[in-house]
């Protein structure tokens, strides 16, 4: 995907990506590396074309929290790999990421989450979504 | 004959049916006076009007998505349109007609039908063969969002033209600067003094 977002420079191998993942505080592989523009940027292009591409799924997924009590499945589902993975990856004595875990609270930030990927797609998305994350 | 173009994303289509500006020597299939114009929602009424409702409806929804997502209080109100959330999942969405005695237009959408109405204006935005002159409208967005956008504006103006001042002041000085070392004049004192 960096190919055809010419991103090569910035992330030359998924090493580089798994590196700069590791700038998230909430990971419990936190490392401080001082993550420059460029990086950030590349970071971004990458989720906007990934949320392109996963369109349909993040929509069945709002859909399905839409009518709970006919279409629980995907939701389900997807709550608990959602679940999975933050206690998998992230530093669990963290507050934030106990709020992400506790599922009475959780749902918003979940549906916020989708909603900001849902409303990045177009080619403005990236522009899009860097304004949603430096309001967020 | 006028010029149809149907922006589609999953559940939701956009119709523009409208003509090229030829005094602007556009090209045939250009759009530029919009005549008519169709929003549909699979399972919903049919939503359509004219060129100076669309651009208020655009505006709503997008306002209000940036609402709802902000963490503000997801309500837009205007004389054309309401956008209400009836919870974390459904969007109550009110079309007042300009027409006497027509009752509005009452829709309920969820997030992926409002997601999906966001990116058929987005396809429009961005696309080269329709251009859409911006109208401008009065809403109603909540007096707590507007309080934090001028808050923002005048803390922002209060703040760096002084800063920018200082800054230039600093620069400038500094090429003139001259540090007064009083060890240097004592001994010159001395000297004199002998």
């Amino acid at each position: 995907m960096s190919n055809r977002l010419d991103l090569n420079d910035v992330l030359p191998n998924k090493i580089t990506i798994w590196k700069l993942r590791n700038n998230n505080p909430l990971r419990k592989s936190f490392v401080k590396n001082n993550i420059k523009v460029n990086e950030l940027d590349a970071l971004i292009k990458i989720t906007v074309e990934m949320s392109k591409y996963l369109y349909p799924y993040i929509r069945e997924i709002l859909n399905s929290k839409e009518d709970i009590k006919e279409n629980s499945i995907i939701w389900n589902d997807f709550n608990k790999r959602f679940i999975e993975l933050i206690k998998e990856r992230f530093n669990v004595d963290s507050m934030r990421v106990k709020k992400l875990l506790n599922q009475a609270e959780n749902d918003e930030i979940i549906i916020k989450f989708l909603l900001i990927l849902s409303f990045s797609i177009s080619n403005q998305g990236y522009q899009k979504l860097k304004n949603f994350l430096y309001d967020f | 004959m006028q010029n149809k173009l149907t922006f589609h994303q999953s559940s939701v289509s956009l119709e523009i049916i409208g003509l090229p500006d030829y005094s602007n020597n556009e090209n045939k299939d250009q759009i530029s006076i919009i005549s008519q114009w169709k929003l549909t929602i699979v399972d919903k009424p049919l939503i359509e009007g004219k060129i100076e409702h669309l651009g208020p409806i655009m505006d709503a929804f997008y306002i209000y998505s940036n609402l709802l997502i902000k963490n503000e209080i997801p309500i837009y109100e205007s004389k054309l349109i309401d956008i209400k959330a009836d919870n974390l999942h459904i969007h109550n969405i009110v079309l007042k007609s300009s027409k006497a005695n027509v009752k509005p237009l009452v829709l309920k959408i969820g997030n992926s039908l409002l997601s999906d109405t966001i990116n058929c204006f987005d396809q429009l935005n961005e696309s080269p063969k329709v251009r859409i002159k911006k109208t401008f409208i009065t809403t109603n967005i909540p007096k707590k969002l507007r309080f934090g956008l001028n808050n923002k504006v005048k803390f922002f103006n209060l703040f760096i033209p002084p800063l920018i001042a200082i800054c230039s002041l600093i620069l400038f000085s500094s090429t003139f600067i001259y540090f007064y070392s009083p060890f240097e004049n004592i001994e010159e004192k001395e000297l004199n003094k002998f």
